[in-house]
């Protein structure tokens, strides 16, 4: 439970209620309309019991969701090796792609020589489930879950580099210093976590994701909307393990003499800043003990270990990630997200189509289905939406190098969503016959935050923050849409 | 529309502070109307001709009056039967209703019945105050007060019946204008010397405080780092790679710009175009680094124009933040949406920032310790070179796949390596043959390699800066449509908006193009009715928390009202009149009572005055990232109070530097280098240091004119738990064992503590006494 304001010393709560001659509802209130101008749309801020940045809030109206996993496939998957099946880019494999393809177009590595003739995919590809969603045979895990999936085969973005992409499938922008989802979300409509932060991010892969923290960063809204890595290394959180000699006692004696002496400097000053301070205080020494917890899977029975592939309870991998972010997801996190490199098959010594991408898949694959069937069975997947995918995804055109690869792509590439009101079994958009463009039913990035933001029970147009004199929102100021034909 | 609720209502509560020429129940456009018009009509029906639908334009009379192609007019001043507009806002058919449904915006009754009494009485527009020079206004005469800030201040008080609080007792008074003036708390013989002082003469000791404080070298830190989060100020290069760069000597520079007090006119033309001055000075050249600023993206296959560019839209958007208040920036891809700006506009603006390249300055005398340098080179060559002699192997089946195409890529040094025999290569060699190939994708290597030339380069070269140099040919710079680089259309010359004072040339110039010499010249014209303005409300802001515009970098139509608007353009005229001193201003706002007054908030405060606008108390104001640094430090006695250089690498968590693509080197400084002030500490953008980020530093990839300041969980871990504050804790431990808990209690919140909170303190054992006193939220908080 958050530090509970009833039960402060009774001095304090007639300051509060008495010599103050107000509850705490408009304190919190004019701290909203005070110092700090962010506030959203009408109901959100006047939520009369906002004590703390993250406390749960009402959402614009009712809502499908309730929490969001991110599974996010860093540097652009193939989607023309994994779900965009293409028989004739097979057959014309080889052959420069027509020229009204690529007029005008721009791509990364614009010197790269090899950039034109059109490559198949030497994957095999089949029908799954009852739905008949096309998976090929490097991602045998998700072929087996397609009629949960909806995958959406005309995704489409704006920007071609690493960092600027991902920052647009974040934040809805590739200008830096704006907030990340899960900060938009946290900031709407708080968290259902009290003893964690309200939004987590995980990774796993070689490196760091491209962009780094800002991809998670709150941008515009204070920091305590940021997400929190969790690290695999060392101590889950940064700081989160007391000092050497200092037990649990002893930090407790710690944090209960900086309450009380928080508790009567608030008595002094009446600054309610001091309040959310002793809450955060907190907060802190509860996720000293909860995130730990979270993070000994050791409890988990060896089926549920075998389901998502983890071998090793110890060793950081993908697979535990995934069961992280179940675990995360049941203490009332609300948003999580994993990252997962390399995704960047350009062709080059470690990063080419023949070798990595069936590596990376195979980390990738088996837990990440589990977690869905791991979510459904536990009865979650309902209200959490599950989305998979990456900042973009690749050209129909080979890249040749020193081994075959594949370039950056924004016309169209292949995400899916699971769980939370998103129709499993379905297949949305098309593209053409070389899967360069769509040619029917693109989802925009914005569009798919606009869903997203529907699903939760927030209206994109509404969520907004009034920063320096304009209204900012996580969809922008360009068109974006909820795609209703993708819910149930 | 909460947001115009609370305008309006505030609107109200300062109808007689703004328009006091008024009689109450005239409607102010400014006040009343233009914030309805421009967050629900201009969107569609205002000044961007691209977005505007029905062809009608709310944003002048003229086009609110022009007779539409449906034979209507939106308003017809004086009727509201003719008044096609408020048949809009009123009508129950959703297609025809106004604003749409599906706007996401929405009418109050109230504001319904606003609309309706601006136009039945006659539908009055009045230019934007902003775009009007500052007036002079005759000082109000309030009894008892002489100061003119408080004069101004307590006159809009006097007429709602409030009044300023009681003066903050004389420790709080201290510790609030140190932190203030120069980041630090005082020390305890300061503090005792301050209470001595003001017994006898509390007025004349304050004033010697000031200026003590403001003749301090830390003034400059303290605000040379309210300038840098403007100039987005780190030391790496951002996007994903993010590999380190040097660039404090502009930092530097900053400091001792504003210890010199160097005149605010003098300060901007430096940064925007001291290499164009007559006979440049290197500090001059150093100066132009505030748009160096920029990230530069080294990722692979991106388009370096698009990058460039990238980095001029930065510097447009900067400058009209900083120096204008205006969001200029919002005219990249359109006309502005609410503010008299052309796309256009934005591109003849642009063009003044397109004409330069992007050299890399050597410094002489920088009072560098070379000895240092060396010793980091050699360190970071031997780890570079013993990992790729541990990848021999990788490298000869490297060498095998390589064709020629692959070759034409590699650089002079590469080929040269490559053409000797194998086993003749020295580490070094294997070093560039290993950069050009296998390097690239090797996160390890790459942040080996790039620390080892970066050090290298500095011990060869000297210690350099990034600057700004003009070109001989000026680029053709042209509108961008959509503001994307791949779409150029119509070419433009260098120019400003019109809305504004006028650019006028230089007669050297004269013939030429304006350049950005004169974009300067032109910024701190005496005709300009921004820049002052805007500065010194950012002043003010950092004193009061929130500035006398609240949106302290938006002036224009969509930003708010100043709540005192004479004090505003006052102040703005003072610091013209007083050669644009810094200091001067500094000293204005501190010695005012308003300044002084106690931050204790009340039950009167909080039902007469609750958001404080009219300034009926101080408010306390959790410390910068950077401080909340410096003021443990001191506490613990640890502080190492030297200035400049390059930056230091107090310790951070292990792992803290992993979340880039490229895992940092981070070596934790040894020495008096572990204890600076947190303004010198090393700011990698992809990666910054948790313990500054956590407490809201900013993260150097945009300007920031105003930080957040929040509260958080992890402030708390932070605090408790970071090693470094670990550090901080023991070595205050030391003091309670040798001068006492009182002791220790003064240097954190530089006042006498309470038996009662002597008591608490004293059941604990000393560090964790120590380690309470560094997270009481009264040490991380001025008052």
């Amino acid at each position: 439970m958050p530090y509970q304001i009833d039960s402060l010393h009774p001095q304090t709560r007639r300051h509060l209620f008495g010599q103050c001659g107000i509850g705490l509802g408009s304190l919190a209130l004019s701290k909203l309309l005070g110092s700090n101008q962010c506030h959203a749309d009408s109901e959100i801020p006047t939520a009369h019991n906002h004590r703390t940045p993250l406390e749960p809030r009402s959402t614009h109206f009712p809502a499908k969701a309730k929490r969001v996993i991110f599974l996010f496939m860093a540097g652009g998957p193939s989607q023309l090796d994994l779900f965009d099946y293409k028989p004739e880019l097979a057959v014309r494999s080889g052959q420069p792609i027509p020229a009204s393809f690529v007029e005008g177009k721009r791509f990364a590595f614009m010197d790269s020589s090899h950039r034109v003739n059109l490559l198949g995919s030497t994957r095999n590809f089949s029908q799954h489930g009852n739905s008949g969603g096309w998976v090929s045979d490097l991602l045998p895990h998700t072929g087996g879950i397609v009629d949960e999936l909806c995958i959406l085969k005309a995704c489409t973005t704006d920007l071609f580099n690493h960092a600027p992409a991902k920052l647009l499938m974040n934040s809805g922008t590739g200008q830096f210093g704006r907030p990340s989802m899960g900060a938009w979300l946290t900031y709407g409509i708080g968290s259902e976590s009290s003893d964690l932060p309200g939004f987590v991010v995980l990774q796993s892969g070689p490196r760091g994701p491209r962009g780094g923290a800002v991809l998670w960063g709150s941008g515009i809204l204070p920091s305590a909307y940021q997400g929190v890595p969790l690290r695999n290394k060392g101590e889950p959180i940064l700081n989160l393990t007391s000092p050497a000699q200092v037990d649990s006692a002893r930090q407790r004696q710690v944090v209960n003499a900086v309450r009380d002496l928080n508790l009567r400097h608030l008595i002094a000053t009446g600054d309610e800043e001091i309040a959310t301070r002793i809450s955060a205080y907190e907060m802190a020494y509860r996720m000293q003990t909860s995130a730990p917890e979270l993070m000994d899977i050791s409890g988990e029975s060896k089926s549920t270990l075998d389901l998502y592939g983890i071998q090793d309870i110890r060793e950081s991998t993908y697979a535990r990630n995934c069961l992280l972010a179940r675990r995360l997801i049941e203490r009332g996190v609300r948003f999580v997200q994993l990252y997962h490199t390399n995704w960047d098959h350009h062709g080059g010594p470690t990063e080419n189509l023949e070798t990595h991408l069936p590596q990376v898949c195979n980390n990738v694959d088996q837990s990440s289905a589990a977690l869905v069937l791991d979510l459904k069975r536990r009865g979650l997947l309902d209200d959490t939406i599950v989305i998979w995918g990456g900042e973009f995804g690749r050209t129909p055109m080979g890249e040749v190098r020193e081994s075959t690869g594949r370039n950056h792509h924004i016309d169209a590439f292949t995400m899916w969503v699971a769980g939370g009101g998103f129709r499993g079994g379905l297949c949305y958009g098309q593209t053409d016959e070389f899967g360069f463009g769509p040619v029917a039913n693109p989802v925009h990035v914005r569009d798919l935050h606009a869903t997203l933001l529907h699903q939760l029970g927030l209206d994109h147009q509404r969520l907004s923050v009034r920063f320096q004199g304009l209204d900012y929102r996580l969809t922008g100021v360009n068109h974006a849409r909820v795609v209703h034909d993708l819910l149930t | 529309m909460r947001s115009i609720f609370i305008l309006t209502l505030l609107a109200t509560l300062f109808s007689q502070a703004i328009a006091q020429d008024l009689p109450l129940s005239t409607i102010s456009f400014h006040r009343d109307i233009l914030p309805i018009l421009a967050s629900n009509c201009f969107p569609c029906h205002g000044f961007d001709i691209k977005s505007r639908q029905a062809g009608l334009r709310l944003d002048t009379p003229e086009g609110a009056g022009a007779l539409l192609d449906t034979g209507v007019r939106a308003i017809v001043p004086g009727s509201l039967e003719s008044s096609e507009l408020i048949r809009r806002i009123t009508i129950s058919d959703d297609s025809l209703s106004m604003p749409p449904s599906d706007s996401g915006k929405s009418l109050s009754d109230a504001q319904r019945k606003m609309l309706a009494d601006w136009i039945a009485s006659g539908a009055r527009y009045e230019k934007h105050w902003a775009f009007i020079a500052p007036a002079e206004h005759v000082v109000p005469v309030v009894p008892h007060l002489d100061h003119p800030i408080d004069r101004f201040i307590g006159d809009a008080q006097a007429k709602t019946s409030l009044s300023i609080s009681n003066q903050a007792s004389p420790q709080t008074l201290l510790r609030r204008v140190s932190l203030d003036l120069i980041g630090l708390p005082p020390t305890i013989s300061e503090i005792d010397a301050f209470i001595i002082a003001t017994q006898s003469d509390p007025k004349r000791a304050y004033e010697q405080l000031v200026d003590r404080l403001l003749a301090s070298e830390h003034y400059g830190e303290r605000w040379g780092r309210w300038w840098l989060d403007m100039a987005r100020y780190a030391d790496s290069n951002g996007y994903s790679i993010d590999a380190p760069r040097e660039i404090w000597q502009y930092r530097d520079w900053v400091v001792s710009a504003i210890n010199r007090d160097l005149p605010f006119d003098q300060f901007t033309i430096e940064q925007i175009a001291g290499d164009l001055l007559p006979n440049a000075t290197q500090e001059q050249k150093i100066a132009t680094g505030f748009h160096r600023n920029t990230q530069i993206n080294e990722e692979g296959g991106i388009d370096k124009e698009q990058f460039r560019m990238e980095s001029v839209f930065d510097r447009v958007a900067t400058t009209g933040s900083v120096w204008l208040g205006l969001s200029i920036g919002c005219a990249q891809c359109h006309d502005h949406k609410f503010d008299p700006i052309t796309q256009h506009e934005y591109y003849r603006f642009f063009a003044f920032l397109n004409n330069q390249i992007e050299p890399k300055l050597q410094v002489v005398d920088s009072g560098v310790n070379l000895a240092q340098v060396t010793a980091d080179w050699k360190s970071s060559e031997k780890d570079v070179l013993e990992f790729v002699l541990s990848r021999s192997t990788q490298l000869s089946h490297w060498e095998t796949t390589l064709n020629d195409d692959a070759r034409k890529l590699f650089s002079q040094e590469a080929l040269a390596a490559i053409t000797i025999a194998a086993d003749k290569r020295t580490p070094e060699h294997k070093r560039v043959l290993f950069m050009v190939g296998l390097g690239s994708g090797d996160q390890t290597f790459r942040a080996l390699n790039e620390r080892y030339l970066e050090f290298r380069e500095r011990v060869k070269n000297g210690p350099t800066t990034l600057v700004l140099e003009e070109m001989a040919v000026p680029r053709i710079t042209t509108v961008l449509i959509g503001g994307s680089f791949t779409r150029p259309s119509e070419p433009v010359t260098p120019g400003t908006p019109s809305v504004l004072h006028p650019l006028e040339h230089s007669p050297e110039h004269q013939g030429k193009f304006p350049n950005r010499l004169d974009l300067a010249q032109w910024i701190m014209s005496d005709l300009n009715p921004l820049t002052a303005r805007v500065i010194v409300n950012r002043v003010w802001q950092q004193y009061f928390g929130r500035g006398l515009v609240e949106t302290d970098n938006d002036f224009g139509l969509m930003g708010s009202l100043p709540t005192h608007p004479e004090l505003l353009d006052w102040l703005a005229i003072s610091f013209q009149r007083h050669d644009w001193s810094l200091k001067s201003l500094h000293r204005m706002i501190v010695t005012s009572k308003t300044y002084q007054q106690s931050s204790v908030e009340t039950l009167g405060h909080l039902s007469k005055d609750p958001h404080n606008y009219f300034l009926t108390r101080q408010k306390r104001l959790r410390l910068d990232a950077e401080i909340v640094r410096d003021v443990a430090l001191t506490a613990s006695g640890q502080l190492v109070a030297t200035l400049g250089g390059p930056p230091v690498f107090p310790p951070v968590p292990q792992g803290a530097m992993r979340q880039g693509q490229v895992e940092r080197i981070w070596t934790a400084s040894q020495g008096p280098d572990r204890y600076r002030r947190g303004l010198y500490t090393f700011v990698y953008r992809a990666s910054p240091p948790p313990s500054l980020n956590v407490f809201d530093a900013p993260d150097g990839f945009s300007t920031c004119t105003r930080r957040n300041r929040s509260n958080t969980p992890l402030q708390a871990l932070t605090l408790l738990n970071d090693t470094t504050f670990v550090e901080f804790a023991y070595a205050l431990e030391k003091i309670i064992n040798r001068d006492g808990l009182e002791i220790a209690f003064r240097r954190c919140t530089s006042r006498d503590a309470s038996q009662s909170e002597l008591d608490i303190l004293r059941s604990l054992d000393a560090l964790s006494a120590a380690r309470v006193l560094l997270n009481l939220d009264e040490s991380v908080t001025r008052e």
